[in-house]
This record gives structure tokens, sequence and C-alpha cells, in this order.
């Protein structure tokens, strides 16, 4: 069962003295367990800075993050984290991608080969378990680091721009793919990005992140239907929230 | 009218796989022969054509008549310069990898030895041949040391660059599965090293010959290069050639074996995918 997150006056500084750069916060914020939160800001707002102190790999300068009410202080194990440029390595297919995040947690693949199959049939990707990445298109290799993010079935998903890098229809596809698997498990999810459209499509909850250094400006619930598919953004309730958001950042000159 | 193709022989599809891959091979490389057979026979006729002297420079015909003459000396000069440069350079890669390793992963090293390293890279190591030579004598020793010396710094610096340079997503990937150092050594970081130091091992052995050579130059009563040093004393160019080409051969020998050792530990590198 996924945990709640809390972050409570966290901010992350780096550097020291004139030199110190202020790269997010403070901020407070409550994620709640299973549900889908974007982090939706400009450039260099902190988003990322954010996700990776949630994981654990950066310690924050001030305030404190608690999961299921015990503070990060290192590290954290039970997530499944993906990055722009994914991690599959080149040396490994497809399925051994998947199964690396397995055997670097000292477990045995073998053990859980049906999950990885079931994994890969479900993002369509069964018959290039065999294929190494440089094999696949983009989208594939996105698609590929979901399942090697998911495999050890992580109570958090942690998402810095996974479509960053990806054209427009195949983000779309993605899309879809990470709203089943959401929806299956329900894990937590904290997604980053900067596509406004994307972030309402997706989440059940908004937070939108002023310009460095980032602030959680306000945290907007979604509450349009699930499954959301294309015909939702034509819905007078999607193009709201993007409107209401849209105008947050032209406030902010931001566009 | 109609044909039936299977009635047709296929001699494609009928060649040994051996064989196809040798034709395969030739239709590769024939520019490379090609070059070579017009550079040699381009050499024969200007000889001729501007009377050079054979003391100066001897035709490819007179070099292979000479040099066959003289076969067996030149054999066993291979086998001492072979020995030298093929303990040198594994040598290096025995101290220069581990090496590497270690200043990757320790600050401290990296603000020690390896500037150290860097000053001792612009340095000619020949210079330190005729020290060699006079502290260990005119054995095989002071030559292996040289070749140490030579390919010890491409091999230690691209380790140093490859078991440092693992991307920022990587490494936090790794540090979220709670992986420790080793299990995280073995399963990504010396996987994606190897690239980066086979670049290294590649330059190392493309200089090993160069260093054994050298050293052979300054101070040695065996090997290729004290071989091409007396002929050429004697005005024999023609032998001298046939030293520099079983030089050549032993250079291609350890280079050769260093990219088959890429092509089967990395074979789904860019590098190698492209070849």
């Amino acid at each position: 069962m996924a945990a709640t997150i809390e972050l409570r006056s966290l901010a992350k500084t780096y550097g020291f003295g004139p030199q110190a750069v202020y790269a997010f916060g403070p901020a407070d914020l409550t994620i709640p367990s299973g549900s889908f939160v974007s982090l939706l800001g400009p450039s260099g707002c902190g988003k990322s800075t954010l996700l990776l102190m949630i994981a654990g790999l950066l310690a924050p300068s001030r305030g404190e993050i608690l999961v299921g009410g015990k503070q990060v202080s290192g590290p954290r194990t039970d997530i499944g984290i993906m990055f722009q440029d994914n991690t599959l390595v080149p040396w490994r297919t497809v399925e051994g991608n998947v199964a690396l995040q397995l055997e670097l947690r000292g477990q045995k693949p073998s053990a859980h080969a049906g999950r990885i199959n079931e994994l890969l049939r479900s993002v369509q990707l069964e018959d290039f378990a065999k294929r190494r990445p440089h094999e696949l298109s983009g989208g594939m290799q996105q698609r590929a680091a979901f399942c090697q993010a998911l495999v050890h079935e992580p109570d958090t998903l942690l998402l810095d721009e996974p479509l960053g890098k990806l054209d427009a229809m195949t983000r779309e596809g993605i899309r879809a793919d990470l709203q089943t698997l959401w929806m299956k498990r329900k894990p937590t999810v904290v997604f980053v990005t900067h596509s406004i459209e994307e972030a309402v499509q997706l989440s059940s909850t908004v937070c939108v992140i002023t310009p460095r250094p980032g602030r959680i400006e306000c945290a907007i619930d979604i509450d349009l239907p699930w499954p959301r598919d294309l015909d939702v953004k034509s819905t007078p309730e999607f193009t709201d929230h993007v409107h209401r958001i849209q105008e947050i950042f032209r406030d902010y000159g931001v566009i | 009218m109609t044909m039936a193709s299977s009635e047709k022989p296929a001699p494609a599809g009928r060649l040994p796989a051996v064989l196809l891959r040798l034709l395969a091979s030739l239709e590769r490389s024939w520019p490379f022969v090609a070059f070579f057979v017009g550079l040699f026979l381009c050499w024969e006729w200007s000889v001729d054509l501007f009377n050079i002297p054979a003391y100066i420079l001897p035709k490819p015909s007179e070099i292979v008549a000479k040099g066959w003459a003289d076969v067996p000396r030149l054999v066993d000069y291979f086998w001492i310069t072979g020995m030298e440069t093929f303990v040198g350079y594994f040598l290096a890669i025995a101290v220069g990898l581990p090496i590497g390793l270690a200043i990757a992963f320790s600050p401290l090293l990296r603000r020690t030895i390896y500037p150290f390293f860097v000053s001792l890279e612009m340095v000619p190591k020949i210079a330190f041949a005729p020290l060699f030579i006079s502290w260990l004598g005119f054995g095989m020793l002071p030559k292996v040391i040289i070749v140490v010396l030579v390919c010890f710094f491409p091999v230690a610096l691209n380790s140093i660059h490859a078991f440092g340079s693992l991307s920022d997503e990587l490494t936090r990937f790794c540090r979220s599965t709670g992986a420790g150092v080793w299990r995280t050594f073995w399963k990504v970081r010396l996987p994606a090293a190897l690239p980066q130091c086979f670049v290294g091992f590649k330059y190392a052995a493309v200089n090993a010959t160069v260093g054994a050579t050298i050293a052979e130059f300054i101070g040695s009563d065996q090997g290729l290069g004290f071989y091409i040093q007396i002929v050429t004393g004697n005005m024999r160019p023609d032998l001298a050639f046939a030293g520099i080409f079983f030089l050549t051969v032993l250079g291609l020998l350890l280079f050769g074996l260093v990219t088959l050792a890429e092509h089967l530990l990395i074979p789904w590198h860019i590098s190698v995918r492209r070849h």
C-alpha cells in the first residue's frame, strides 16, 4: 500500500553566501496515497530538484520530507524512477533491462519472468523482448523504461519528464499506457512536466510551480472522469483547467 | 511461359557459410588490397625510373628476396620483440586499469596522483629509456618497463574517464535500487566503462611496439629494433625494410587481438556495430 508523501517547509539551495542559488521552496505539500500528482512549471523552476528530494537522492537544504510519517534521510528503494533520458543500458536486451531493476535489488529475474512478460505485453513490447535498445524507436525505449521502473511493483512512481523527447503522437500513446498502468495498481505517481495539457489530462492534482526559486503556487484538483482519452481534451472542464493554469503562468510572465 | 525458379541453381544459397563470410570479407577489403598492390608497384617502377640506388631505396622485390634469406634471424628477433611488447602491454593494462579505477572513485587520489599522471603523460617516455638501460642492463626487463611506461598512461587515463563518467540518470537509478557498490560495479559500471577502456587499450596497442623498438635502439643486442639499427649502419636498407615489415606484423597482431577482444566483449557498442 502506497504511503502519503508530505513536504514540510522543504527548500533547496545550491552553493553558499552570495553565490547561493535558490533552486526550490520553501514549500509545503501533501501527496495522498494512490494519487497522480503533476509538478508543472517552466524550465529551471526546481521541479526535478523536488523530485530528486522526494526520491531521497538529493538532500534538502531546509525542511523535511515524510513518507508514511517517516522522514526520508537517504535514497528510497520503494520507488520506481524514470528520467527524460532513459536508463536502459545498451549491452542488455529489453527483457534484460527490465530484469536489471530486479538484479540490482538482489532478486532473481527468473522468479519474476511472468511479471516481466506481462509488463512488456501491456506496452506492446512482447515481440521486442530480445532486442537491444538501439533497435527500438524512442517511444518504444520509453515504454521499456516504464516496464523497468514498474517491474518491482513500487508503491511510488517518480517520473521526471519521461515524455520530454518524444514526438506528439508517441507521447499520446504512452500517456494512455501510463494511465492504464496507474489505474490498474494505483501507485502514488509524481510526474514532472512542463506541458499544461499533459498535466491536466493525466493528473488527479496539478501542482503549479512558479519560476525560480520555485514555489508551489497552487495545487489544482482535476475532477475529470477516468479514463481520460483524447476526447477529454475537447470538454469545457478540461479547457477551463488549462485556461486557469495558463492565466497563472501569464501573470508570472512565463507565457 | 513460366519458369520454375527452384530448378535454377542458387550458388549463393548453397555455398558454405565460411566461404560466404570469406567472400564478403574479400569484397570489403579489396580497396585496401588494391591500394597496397598499387603502392608497391609504383615503388618498384619508380626506383628504376628515377635510377635510385639500392642503398638509398631498394625495390620491394629486392626487399622480399633479401629479407627471405634472413627470415630465421628475423623470426627469432620477432619473438624477442614480440615478447617484450606483449608482456609490457598486458602488464600496463594489469597496472593501469586498477589504478585508473581507484583514481576515478577516490577524490583524494584524483587531487594527488591524477595531476601527477597528467604531467608525466606530457613527458616523452622514451627519455627514460637510457636511464632504465643504465640501471637494469641490456636484458628484456628495461624494454618491458619502457613498453609498460608507454602503454600505462593511455590505459590509466582512459580508465579514469571511463569509470568516472557514468550518467547521472544511471547513477541515480542504481542508487534507487539500493544496490551496493560491488553489485552496481559488476552490473552497470564495468560494462558501461568498457568502450572507453578499449579506446585506451587500442591507443596503447598502437604505441607498444614503438616503445619496444626504441628501447632496443638505445641499448640491446637482440630484437627487431636492434636488427634495424645494425643493418641500417651496414647500409642495408633492404634488410631494414624487412625488419620494419616484421614490426608492422607484430603491431597489427597486437592491434588485431585487442580489436577481437573488443568485438567479443562489447558487440553492442556503436563503434563495433558500425563495422
